[in-house]
């Protein structure tokens, strides 16, 4: 079987194969659209952040703390440290990229998100495939993102009381739902529950919002120590 | 108000820059972090811990609804690895507890 793969036909097998994905990114924008209408985000604001950071964890993260900004350190280190695992990610793309300039890699690294990356190392597996289909995938499900976005933002007037319909636990149930889907083996439980033990004693007793940070750390620290421990055992 | 305003537009560019560099310095420095071992497992775990330190106060502040809620949805993901499937039954799970 002979495929084409000049950079329009990669490009355009990317938008198509991130259009499945596409209905859950766009339920989940129009949740943090939601969201950000009730907490007084500007659409400005909002277009912003899926411009410049389109990564939506950290995006709920930013818009959940919206309430007190003048605690800047704490959200951004809170949205960056979520986002860390984009650095995994890029690691994860050396053999995709191993052809290209470091213009191309600039270029298409910024529309790199959990979904577009998930297809592409899938498809990578069984095709040959070139950094623009990853790039089409991001072109893709940025469309689709902003639409969702806006579309929450501007029919959340409609639903009058959105704790009622537990709107504001969507995202509670996305991260939880995303977290099991990380799950890999035994070894896992012992630091994923070492780090919610951390994060709810620490919201109880400081608040804020620190909680996520240091229940995160401690619980991979944990994982750092079983997981070496395990490797010496062998 | 536009302190707020400042505030807002200060942490979206500084999020947008460092996630940015997160994206292209994992790519460019792949290499390097391939070979760190107990690095490599500290990132790996970081993504899991840091949602369910998200996620574990707030479902416990719904009581046992939220300790439902959390069981149906990590069933549904073993189940159907649909996530906007997992989202809709924890969301309906806790609308039901709090209409009733």
């Amino acid at each position: 079987m002979t495929i084409d793969n000049t950079a329009l036909n990669n490009f355009i097998r990317g938008i198509k194969a991130n259009i499945p994905i596409g209905l859950s990114v766009f339920a989940y924008g129009a949740v943090l659209g939601m969201i950000c209408s009730q907490k007084g985000v500007e659409i400005y604001q909002l277009t912003l952040m899926n411009v410049f950071i389109f990564a939506g964890t950290s995006q709920f993260i930013i818009v959940d703390m919206w309430e007190d900004l003048s605690q800047i350190f704490p959200i951004v280190l809170a949205a960056l440290l979520i986002n860390l695992r984009y650095f995994l990610i890029g690691a994860s793309l050396n053999s995709l990229f191993k052809n290209s300039t470091i213009k191309e890699k600039i270029i298409y690294m910024h529309l790199v998100a959990d979904e577009n990356w998930a297809v592409t190392i899938e498809r990578n597996k069984h095709e040959i495939i070139t950094p623009l289909f990853l790039f089409g995938g991001g072109v893709c499900l940025f469309s689709i993102w902003s639409f969702g976005t806006y579309t929450g933002y501007l029919f959340t007037g409609f639903i009058s009381d959105p704790s009622l319909y537990a709107l504001d636990f969507a995202f509670i149930a996305i991260f939880t739902a995303l977290c099991f889907n990380l799950y890999q083996n035994k070894t896992n439980l012992i630091p994923w529950t070492f780090a919610a033990v951390v994060a709810y004693i620490c919201e109880y007793l400081f608040g804020g919002n620190l909680y996520i940070v240091l229940g995160a750390i401690s619980g991979s620290l944990v994982g750092v120590l079983l997981e070496k421990k395990k490797y010496v055992q062998q | 108000m536009y302190n707020n305003e400042i505030n807002a537009l200060i942490i979206i560019f500084l999020v947008a820059l460092g996630t940015y560099g997160l994206r292209l310095s994992g790519l460019l420095l792949s290499s390097k972090i391939a070979n760190e071992g107990k690095i490599r497992i500290f990132l790996d775990y970081l993504p899991p811990t840091l949602l369910l330190s998200f996620v574990t106060p707030a479902i416990l502040k719904e009581g046992i609804s939220g300790i439902i809620a959390m069981f149906l949805i990590a069933l549904c993901m073993y189940k159907t690895k649909n996530i906007f499937a997992s989202m809709i039954i924890g969301v309906v799970t806790i609308a039901i507890s709090r209409n009733f």
